[in-house]
């Protein structure tokens, strides 16, 4: 559908169409301009964006402070930093300028609705018919620059018939931004030919060859030149004067999962209000299904004729678009809704959405440990108890007990490390450890009676010590020696000494019970 | 009683969190009798550990634990040379079938190496779920007993890891099942337990991983230390008899390094003679030939007099080996120049392993080997750097890789690579990380105490930080990994692998052994150094030429000696390109020492080094030379050392005399002190000997400040140290290169060129230098030129010096010699070059290079042509004429004279058409900038501003943050100082201008000229305009990095 109607503007888009417009927007410190946006405490402060390449840390974006003191994206990190010592320099993540550009393209289409992005830190707007709404190009123009700038970003923006005009002038360009119709040529003949957006060896070899300036080649025999440079010299330059179509790719928005249903009646009946979410979650999974998605959370909310906005909502512990489950769940709180005179509109929501395969809902296959029953029925116990009541635990890569394990945040995530077996641990072990007294050998033999909480403990069996040592880089102090001691009723017990008699008269701790 | 038999020293890199002294002087303290060294695969800190214990009076047992790939872990104890023979044979072997750094050993190999070797295998830490070894384990062990018989014990140990007791109790059962004898071990990995914490930061460098992600890879407890003999008892209670064997083992194993003996060579003499019958015979043979008969009477008498103390320390075999190799690349016309302690004597003079005349000094012959330390004497030769390799590969050879390999360098961990791990592990940023290790030096006794902020603004009160700085200080020093020395060989009769495993080196054909020099000195081994030199390579080139232009046959002995013109232009500092004497500090050193004799050359060597400078011994060394101060000495005892260099020490053996002879130090304590001052600088274990030194010279009556002198000066030999028959040795051949530059500018500036990369200057400076001294140079072109530079016929004086292809950027060598092989009566068509098999590319080069000026193309219009020959007719219309021939001419705008300059910079990093400042000096005049060469007409004192290229930007460590910068503008060159404070300030010019114009006060004292600066300013955007003219506008393409036309200068430290 997107290609055919690309086709079609492409035949009925004659190439002296005069009036198709463009507007190239380059935000010179995309990146760092953000950074400021965001911290404006660096605002006076020099620094840059920098990444690893090939083992040092290369420049990838300045901000203008910096590129006033002569810092270039490419130049190595630390040579920055002996010039300017005083320099900053923050890692550079290279998905950043791409999100940001989108959110801004996402923005422009206050200005146009076609936008694309252009590179790694500009925007191209389609933006035919457009200006008039603004009293004009340069209004239009001076409105986009001024948005941007009290943004905080540091802009250039030309207008032009045609994608190449626009953008050359607008990154290259040393008079007017706007270039009436028709008049490209003029604009061109003066600008240096990467402003045609060709190749870095080709604009190289035309500088060579003392070509520094597109006047000195646009007349030159075509011939000539394609046998020299290729091909895409000879298009860009045409795409430049419009004797060549250029398509532009806009932007698809994201829409939000939502779904809307007006009523003709006011709804007061639950029975409405059941109805009404079925069919809502019957469109919303739909959706989710077609994009292979399913949702973590989900809102229901009823507009009353009376402008309040009744709000229901659940929380799944892991993606879901089973309608069944999910009219479960709000059906619980479906109660929670006051119709009061009647709802008119209800709307659901699904704020979070994970990736979900489309596999669970073929087959609920508990052999192979997928546990969409056992998630189904955590949503129903919290939903009704609380977040708080179930707990899930994995183990963690830490000898010091009370850091062995922690609590897992989904039912979905693996343990990253094996339980440990081959070491005695107790099925319950104390939050914390409660200090005990005992009759003991020393240096490091098990005690042969303990008083537990008052009560005493004769000590049939017994083995260790294993020594854990404190992990010094967590936390200082001594290590503990650990003892699985059985009494005489056949209970076990995990107890530790802290520290030695060397130092001082060590206290004794009860950690933790075994089964 | 008890030992040690299980000790990981920090030469299992990353494992061991001790040094093998440190665990050898804590066992000497715990008082154990014995301890046993036992790294992974390797036998690389046994002497060190050997050393130690010497030191300390007690016995290290040399093992070794092998990590097999298919087999649990053995620990080996050689119990005699034999053995120890087969264990490094076996490691050896290991070696060889793994890439650098591994080690592939298997069961099969240690059961054919097992001879005399005590085992003791390494049971698995965990038990399985039914409290029980594995059925594999014991399998192998079972295997193992088989193969191994009563040599084998199954290792016990107690880490207070959980089950320790179940594990002790079934290795009993195992150890009766199979009948091996369990003994007792502790697994110990550093000396005390406080050492846990580096140990764990080790791991996570290794794992590379840090701390906080680290997890079981660490340890659980820090019980792997050197325990008392008591506490093992205690612990092991229920089994004493596991204590007890290991005597068994202590008492069975009695090999020591010592009985190591070095075997020279036997190769080296002939027709059945004794090594010092051969050296006899040969080195009167050689001294008639080269004196004739009779031989003088003092050469006699020296000869006789070095024969008799070489057959005294037995040192003939030495000598031999080291003439067999020269007389190798003598014969293979590679030039060579021996130096080092013993090479200055007679016989080396007569064997032709210097070319020092030893009669033009006065040396006595023991003042090189010092027979109280007995250690051998030590030669090192200098080779041409093309060609050593061919040196190299000729001693593997003759003696087989299995009797010969180069020494090992051990790097150490330096304060930089040690905070970096450290901060890495500990889990800083990258950013912090960099900012750390950049400014380590600023975190002083100060800093800790609060008194001194640092730049970074790192807190002395941050805990954490704390932390990975008293890490980092235990970490520096540490062993990280085996190097290749640079040319030090070990040559044996026997099997090398007998004496210690040998692995392979990162290059290819190269094999090396596990220990490092000080290692092969500390048993005796004997060691040649094969270096290389660059100069060397010039050297040989300028005399190819000569014999090739001017039908001059020279080597480095036939140099006309003594020649006054030769030192005249030394004098003037018209030394560019000269071996050692071509830098800022020499050529400013120059024209004050006014060399006039081989031995002011060889004191001119030796003068401008971190010693004398930082000793402070120049400037009285020049008073007195220039009259202005008398001579005097310290004392009577130092009247005979220091004669000859007018009271002033100059070189490191005279620094160390004077610890001897003055503060009563023993030679080998003067060794030590020197050697130390490069190794230990940071660990506060030269104060010790610093007290001493000056104590003991003040309690002789020497002043103090002289005895501080002495000290610094000691303190800059340390690492860069020149004893006088180094100096002596170079001397030499700054003489020969000086000749050649003063007789022969055009070979001298040829031969240089196709040596590069050497020296301290571009091709450019050698260029301008050459053409003013008369040479005509010209440019690269494809008709005349070849890969090397070539001399052409004479112009004037001497012959013109074509441009190599060399010079121009992107061109390969085997390209242009089938550019040179098709050229036959020279080319008229870009197209015949590219039927010769040039590519379109390397003609674009060709064409950036201006080298198509002998068909009447300049570059650009060459480039047009080129590009157009990528559409050339192929498949069925392949000969049909090309578009282009017919194609209507284009005007291609016209390249201005400065244009082209920059783009022969860009091309070929110089220019033949005009300087680049000479487009701009107008410029420069209206900014009243004068030109360099006014500068010698200035006054003493003038104010002035000078503007240039940067040639070099100069911070010597002696000269406390000092930056000496070389310019160059179309006149000459100019030396200006900036001193620290000015430098700070406009550090952002100085470090990025490439035309740079400095403002200051004209300093003068004789011929030596410097601008002191007082300002300094970036004028690079004027070279701008020698490009293109064309509106600038602020935007893209002055953000994109512009590639730099000229040279940025060389930065030396």
């Amino acid at each position: 559908m997107q290609q055919n109607k690309h086709f079609l503007y492409q035949i009925n888009a004659k190439p002296a169409d005069m009036s198709k417009r463009f507007v190239s927007i380059w935000f010179q410190h995309l990146t760092t301009d953000w950074m400021i946006r965001r911290q404006p405490e660096l605002k006076d402060v020099v620094f840059v964006f920098a990444a690893p390449e090939r083992g040092r840390m290369v420049v990838k974006a300045v901000s203008a402070a910096a590129q006033e003191r002569g810092i270039q994206p490419g130049m190595v990190a630390a040579d920055c930093r002996t010039i300017l010592p005083s320099l900053q320099v923050f890692d550079d993540k290279p998905e950043r300028a791409n999100k940001l550009l989108y959110a801004l393209a996402e923005w422009c289409m206050r200005f146009a609705p076609a936008v694309a992005i252009d590179g790694a830190d500009g925007l191209m707007l389609d933006v035919s018919g457009c200006p008039h709404l603004w009293g004009g190009e340069r209004q239009y123009l001076k409105d986009i620059i001024i948005r941007l700038r009290s943004f905080g970003y540091h802009v250039r923006v030309a207008i032009a018939d045609t994608i190449g005009t626009a953008w050359a002038v607008c990154h290259y360009g040393h008079t007017t931004p706007l270039i009436r119709a028709g008049m490209q040529t003029e604009a061109l003949l003066t600008l240096p030919p990467a402003a045609l957006r060709i190749e870095a060896n080709i604009t190289e070899r035309l500088e060579k060859l003392g070509l520094y300036q597109i006047k000195n080649f646009i007349n030159m025999p075509r011939r000539a030149l394609r046998r020299r440079f290729g091909p895409s010299l000879l298009t860009r330059l045409d795409q430049a004067l419009g004797q060549e179509i250029e398509v532009l790719d806009p932007i698809q928005p994201v829409i939000p999962y939502q779904e809307r249903l007006p009523c003709l009646e006011p709804i007061r009946t639950a029975t409405g209000i059941e109805i009404a979410l079925q069919k809502l979650l019957d469109t919303l999974c739909e959706r989710l299904a077609k994009e292979s998605k399913g949702l973590r959370c989900c809102l229901f909310k009823a507009w009353r004729i009376d402008g309040k906005i009744e709000q229901i909502q659940i929380g799944t512990n892991r993606p879901s678009r089973n309608v069944t489950h999910l009219f479960k769940l709000l059906e619980q709180k479906i109660p929670l809704i006051e119709p009061d005179l009647g709802i008119e509109l209800f709307i659901i929501e699904a704020p979070v959405v994970e990736d979900l395969t489309s596999a669970q809902d073929t087959f609920w296959n508990t052999i192979n440990g997928d546990n969409a029953a056992i998630a189904e029925l955590l949503d129903k116990i919290t939903g009704k108890l609380g977040v708080h009541s179930v707990h899930r635990y994995l183990p963690d890569e830490h000898y010091w007990p009370e850091r062995s394990v922690k609590v897992a945040t989904s039912l979905e995530e693996q343990p990253a490390t094996e339980w440990r077996t081959e070491l005695p641990r107790p099925i319950h072990l104390l939050h914390e450890p409660e200090a005990i007294t005992v009759t003991v050998a020393i240096p490091d033999y098990p005690p042969v009676l303990f008083h537990y909480k008052g009560v005493p403990y004769n000590v049939a069996k017994a083995d260790g010590p294993e020594r854990i040592e404190q992990e010094w880089f967590l936390t200082e102090g001594q290590y503990r020696d650990y003892y699985c001691i059985e009494d005489d009723k056949g209970a076990r017990y995990w107890l530790f000494r802290l520290g030695d008699y060397k130092s001082g008269e060590p206290k004794w701790f009860m950690h933790g019970f075994f089964a | 009683m008890y030992t040690e038999l299980q000790v990981t020293t920090n030469f299992s890199f990353l494992r061991g969190g001790s040094h093998p002294e440190e665990l050898v002087a804590q066992a000497v303290t715990l008082g154990h009798k014995e301890i046993g060294i036992t790294d992974r695969n390797t036998l690389a800190g046994i002497v060190r550990a050997h050393t130690a214990a010497k030191k300390k009076g007690i016995r290290i047992i040399p093992g070794c634990r092998l990590d097999l790939l298919d087999g649990p872990s053995l620990l080996a104890y050689p119990t005699n040379k034999d053995a120890y023979s087969s264990l490094s044979t076996l490691l050896s072997e290991g070696n060889l079938r793994a890439e650098k750094g591994a080690c592939f050993l298997y069961k099969e190999d240690v059961y054919k190496y097992a001879k005399d070797i005590k085992f003791i295998v390494i049971p698995p830490t965990a038990l399985n779920t039914s409290f029980d070894f594995n059925i594999d384990f014991k399998a192998a062990l079972k295997e193992y007993k088989e193969a191994l018989g009563t040599s084998l014990y199954l290792a016990a140990n107690r880490s207070y890891l959980a089950n320790d007791n179940k594990r002790l109790y079934r290795l009993a059962q195992l150890s009766k099942e199979y009948n091996i004898p369990l003994v007792a071990t502790n697994d110990v990995h550093y000396h005390i337990p406080e050492r846990r914490e580096l140990q764990d930061v080790l791991t996570c460098i290794r794992e590379k991983c840090t701390i906080y992600n680290a997890g079981f890879r660490l340890h659980q407890n820090a019980e792997r230390y050197l325990k008392p003999i008591k506490e093992m008892q205690r612990l092991f209670m229920q089994y004493p008899e596991t204590i007890e064997l290991t005597q068994e083992i202590v008492s069975a194993c009695q090999f020591s390094l010592s009985d190591l003996k070095y075997i020279y060579p036997e190769e080296i003499t002939t027709k059945g003679r004794t090594p010092q019958e051969e050296l006899t015979y040969l080195a009167w043979k050689m001294a008639k030939e080269f004196y004739g008969d009779p031989i003088p009477p003092k050469v006699v008498s020296a000869i006789e007099y070095e024969l008799k103390f070489i057959k005294e320390m037995d040192y003939a075999p030495y000598f031999l080996t080291v003439y067999d190799i020269v007389r190798f690349a003598r014969e293979q016309h590679i030039l060579c120049q021996g130096r080092g302690s013993a090479a200055n004597s007679t016989i080396c003079f007569v064997l032709g392993i210097t070319s020092v005349d030893p009669t033009k000094f006065d040396l006595l012959f023991e003042r090189f080997i010092s027979s109280a330390r007995n250690e051998p004497p030590d030669i090192d030769v200098d080779f041409e750097h093309e060609r050593r390799e061919e040196v190299i590969q000729y001693i593997y050879n003759k003696y087989g890789r299995d009797r010969a390999a180069i020494v090992a360098t051990v790097t150490q961990q330096h304060e930089k690579g040690a905070v970096r791990d450290v901060a890495k592990a500990m889990g800083l940023s990258v950013d912090t990380v960099n900012k750390l290790s950049g400014s380590m030096w600023e975190l002083t006794e100060e800093w800790h105490k609060g008194k001194h902020v640092s730049d970074h603004g790192f807190d002395p009160n941050d805990p954490h930080l704390i932390k990975v700085l008293n890490l980092t200080e235990q970490f520096i020093g540490f062993p990280r990994q085996l190097g290749q020395h640079t040319g030090g060989f070990v040559i044996t009769q026997g099997k090398l692998t007998e004496l210690c495993p040998i692995l392979n080196a990162r290059m290819e054909d190269r094999t090396c052994i596990e220990w490092n020099k000080d290692d092969i000195d500390a048993l005796g081994f004997l060691k040649i150094d094969v270096l290389a030199l660059g100069m060397l390579t010039c050297i040989r080139k300028a005399f190819d030429l000569t014999k090739e232009h001017y039908n001059l046959d020279l080597t480095l002995a036939n140099v006309p000696q003594d020649d006054p013109a030769v030192y005249e232009m030394i004098c003037h500092a018209d030394t560019i390109g000269v071996f050692q004497i071509e830098s800022r500090a020499q050529m400013s050193m120059l024209p004050r020492l006014k060399p006039r004799c081989f031995y002011d050359l060889v004191i001119e060597v030796a003068i401008v080094r971190p010693g004398p400078i930082q000793g402070d011994m120049v400037h009285p060394y020049l008073r007195r030379r220039d009259g202005k101060e008398k001579v005097k000495y310290p004392s009577k005892e130092l009247e005979e050392i220091l004669s000859k260099t007018l009271g002033v020490p100059l070189f490191q053996e005279q620094a160390m005399k004077i610890a001897i002879v003055a503060a009563g130090f023993t030679p080998a304590e003067a060794d030590e002190l020197r050697r130390s001052m490069a190794t230990f600088k940071a660990k506060g274990f030269v104060s010790s000997l610093e007290k001493k030194l000056i104590d003991g010279m003040m309690k002789n009556g020497y002043e103090k400040e002289f005895a501080q002198r002495i000290f610094r000066q000691l303190e800059g030999f340390g690492s860069y140290g020149f004893p006088e028959s180094h100096a002596a040795s170079f001397a030499l051949l700054v003489y020969v290169s000086s000749w050649i530059k003063c007789y022969y500018p055009d070979v001298f500036a040829t031969a240089l060129l196709n040596s590069m990369p050497m020296g301290f200057y571009q091709p450019a400076q050698i260029i301008i230098d050459a053409k003013k001294h008369g040479v005509e140079v010209r440019s690269v072109d494809i008709n005349h030129s070849y890969w090397d530079n070539t001399l052409e016929e004479i112009v004037g004086n001497y012959h013109a010096i074509r441009l190599g292809f060399r010079h121009a950027k992107g061109l390969k060598e085997e390209e242009m010699q089938l550019l040179v092989a098709a050229r036959n009566d020279g080319f008229t068509t870009i197209h015949s070059i590219m039927n010769a098999g040039v590519s379109i590319t390397t003609l674009e080069h060709l064409a950036d290079a201006d080298a198509f000026r002998s068909i009447r193309l300049d570059r650009r219009q060459a480039l047009w042509h080129v590009a157009a020959l990528n559409d050339r007719p192929n498949g069925i219309f392949t000969g049909q004429s090309a578009e282009s021939v017919i194609e209507k001419s284009v005007e291609l705008p016209q390249m201005r004279l400065s244009e082209h300059v920059a783009q022969d910079y860009i091309a070929t990093s110089l220019s033949l058409k005009a300087h680049p400042v000479s487009f701009v000096r107008e410029k420069l005049s209206q900014c009243s900038i004068v030109t360099t060469k006014e500068l010698t007409g200035m006054d003493n004192g003038a104010y002035v501003k000078v503007a240039g290229l940067v040639l070099v930007r100069q911070r010597p460590g002696t000269a406390t943050g000092i930056c000496f910068i070389t310019l160059e503008d179309e006149t000459g060159i100019a030396n200006s100082v900036v001193f620290l404070k000015l430098f700070d300030a406009y550090r952002k010019e100085i470090l990025r201008a490439r035309l740079l114009m400095i403002e200051g006060t004209v300093q003068k004292e004789g011929e030596v000229i410097h601008v002191i600066a007082r300002k300094c300013h970036d004028m690079s955007g004027l070279l701008k305009q020698l490009g293109p003219i064309t509106e600038e506008p602020a935007t893209k393409n002055s953000l994109a990095v512009q590639p730099e036309i000229f040279h940025g200068g060389r930065n030396f430290r």
